[in-house]
């Protein structure tokens, strides 16, 4: 009965339910929408970065004193039974002499792993006696394929020029000389500074860290191993934050329908003071008049959340493809969670923008209000 | 026990800028299924007698007794337990809620006090087919005349069976024929029982009461048994 009283006194005053339910829908398809679009755009950065979870990195213990992993700890590691793919590394800095001087890095790296992991934007990656340069170190220092430079004074001629590279976390190559490892080790002595590790699966990530721990680091910390899974974690996070931020944004949307809610329901309060009293003097309590207002103010909540959780969809839909190009994760678990949350905080908003119209009614003094005309 | 009694009841309002003493000292005593008829001049006291006897408001000073409780001891939640359960109002102008049926209506006391679907049913049957009104159930207050308004409301206020009816001016907005027709149905409940006290400007309806109460100026003038 009071469902039905709450039903009829909104449809009483149409336009301005109407009104007031709409700005409950915007409020949460916007909050929602956000919410989807942020997570779209989370898996869609994410997924450039996949390949990344299976590696680790595994560096020299610095604080123990250990500058470079020498060829027997290499040996230990290479035994480890997770591995897909593992690039022992070399690098160190050097002064690089052409027309031009600068310092910058020196990888030591097996040819074939070069290959691998790296594409040539002229000439071909090959070693023996020559080198490749990256693409902005060879902008600088104004180099071709065929140039001659002199690494710590030694001659290398540049085999290749690499593609610029995205940001990468192991190996930044862009303002890099790259040398086959027996150059390296001429140049600047044994020992790797890094080794890059691709294990099988995400799952053997620790166990291959405990593997290491076992065999290497077992009476000393000779390296430290360091997952990429973490940076993954840390941009997951940053994400998160950003997102709520945004739908934090998007909220003073529901903040205002909350207002309008406010709003409608003391104009009804008010226009309703003599129907207050007539209840009261019937035999309502000040918690049945408390109960038919919030009832009104739950209806507009949950019309206008439903609905704005179900444009949320198509709002996110929308953004997603304009702004991220990939609609792929729009519709998934997450996305229906973030269109549950809106439906959630609108409903709750109305709820609150409620209370106080429905507060002030119940507490009206039945004389006065039947008086009121 | 008496229906209704007060003792040395004075009712002040207070304002920003004045004060209005509307009961002065007031003494009555209203048996159970007694008929009083409360008269007197515009302003001298009648509404607010009946405000208080209907547990609406609470005397400045003095007592009111409800059948057997003093109504100054009651707290909120209690007076309007008060009221549903053994106070039936009706207002010179219906007061029927606008948005709700006439069978809703009726139901409206019920429904606070949590009484089952079925037996509101039943009960709004048995008052509809009593006050004439059967036919009416469905239509919403704004589709009646003002005589079939005050008889949904009579229903209504007999809905939860009080012991007590408080009529103010219920003819007050009503052309004679259907004043009469209002007036037999409360007579016809005060037959089953029911404690009234009508409030009335109208010289004709003092046939009605068993005993008549004159108000001056906030005072008991006069009380004396039906003349007529
Ligand atoms: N809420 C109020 N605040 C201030 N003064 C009031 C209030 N209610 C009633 N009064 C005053 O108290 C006095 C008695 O009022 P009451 O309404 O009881 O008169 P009444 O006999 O019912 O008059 P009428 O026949 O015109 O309805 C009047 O002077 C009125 O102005
Ligand atoms: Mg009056």
């Amino acid at each position: 009965m009071y469902l039905q009283m709450a039903l009829r006194n909104l449809g009483r005053a149409k336009v301005r339910s109407i009104l007031a339910a709409i700005g409950v829908i915007i409020g949460v398809t916007a909050i929602a929408s956000i919410g989807i679009f942020g997570e779209s755009l989370k898996n869609a950065v994410l997924e450039n970065f996949k390949d990344l979870a299976n590696e680790v990195i595994i560096s020299p213990s610095r604080t123990h004193g250990y500058t470079v992993i020498d060829e027997r700890t290499l040996m230990k590691i290479e035994k480890a039974p997770y591995i897909a793919e593992i690039i022992p590394v070399k690098s160190a800095a050097a002064e690089i002499t052409s027309k031009k001087r600068t310092i910058s890095t020196v990888y030591g790296l097996d040819e074939d792993d070069a290959r691998e992991m790296f594409k040539a934007e002229s000439g071909r990656i090959s070693f023996n006696g020559r080198c490749v340069v990256g693409k902005m170190l060879a902008e600088a220092l104004e180099l071709r394929v065929g140039s001659k430079i002199y690494v710590n004074g030694k001659l290398f001629k540049v085999s290749a020029i690499l593609e610029a590279e995205g940001a990468r976390f192991d190996i930044n190559p862009n303002y890099a000389v790259i040398i086959s490892q027996e150059d390296f080790d001429k140049i600047f002595g044994d020992g790797y500074d890094m080794i890059i590790v691709k294990v099988k699966s995400i799952e053997d990530v620790s166990k291959f860290k405990e593997y290491v721990e076992s065999s290497v680091n077992y009476k000393e910390k000779v390296v430290d191993v360091f997952e990429m899974k973490s940076i993954l974690e840390r941009i997951e996070k940053a994400f998160a934050q950003i997102n709520l931020f945004l739908m934090a944004i998007a909220g003073v949307s529901l903040l205002v329908a909350g207002v309008s809610i406010l709003n409608v329901m003391l104009m009804s309060t008010i226009e309703r003071t003599k129907e207050i009293g007539i209840l009261r003097a019937i035999g309502a309590q000040r918690s049945d008049v408390l109960k038919i207002f919030l009832y009104e103010a739950l209806i507009l909540g949950v019309f206008g959340s439903v609905i704005g959780a179900c444009l949320s969809f198509v709002a996110g839909y929308g953004i997603t493809s304009l702004i991220v190009g990939k609609t792929e994760y729009v519709f998934s678990l997450s996305s229906a969670l973030y269109a549950f949350f809106g439906l959630f905080f609108g409903i709750f908003t109305a709820l609150i923008s409620g209370l106080y119209p429905a507060y002030r009614a119940s507490k009206l003094d039945p004389i006065v209000a039947l008086r009121f005309e | 026990m008496k229906a209704v009694e007060l003792r040395n009841v004075t009712k002040v309002y207070k304002t920003k800028y004045y004060e209005v003493v509307a009961l002065r000292n007031v003494n009555l005593e209203v048996e159970l299924g007694e008929f009083i008829a409360v008269m007197g001049p515009s302003g001298s006291g009648k509404s607010t007698l009946l405000n208080l006897v209907g547990c609406l408001d609470k005397p400045t000073k003095g007592e009111v007794i409800i059948k057997g409780k003093r109504t100054i001891d009651l707290s909120d939640r209690e007076l309007t337990k008060l009221r549903r359960d053994e106070i039936g109002f009706i207002f010179q102008q219906y007061n029927l809620v606008p948005t709700l049926t006439v069978e809703e209506n009726i139901e409206l006391p019920m429904v606070f006090k949590g009484v089952s679907k079925e037996m509101r049913e039943r009960r709004v049957k048995e008052l509809a087919e009593k006050l004439g009104i059967y036919d009416l159930l469905e239509r919403k207050p704004a589709e009646l005349s003002g005589g079939q308004q005050q008889r949904v409301a009579i229903a209504r206020a007999l809905a939860n069976k009080p012991s007590i009816l408080l009529c103010d001016e219920p003819t007050g907005n009503l052309d004679s024929k259907s004043g009469e027709m209002v007036m037999e149905a409360i007579r016809e409940m005060n037959e089953e029982g029911v404690t009234v006290i009508l409030v009335t400007h109208d010289e004709t309806l003092k046939r009605y009461a068993e005993r008549i109460v004159k108000l001056r100026d906030g005072m008991i003038v006069d009380v004396s048994p039906d003349g007529s």
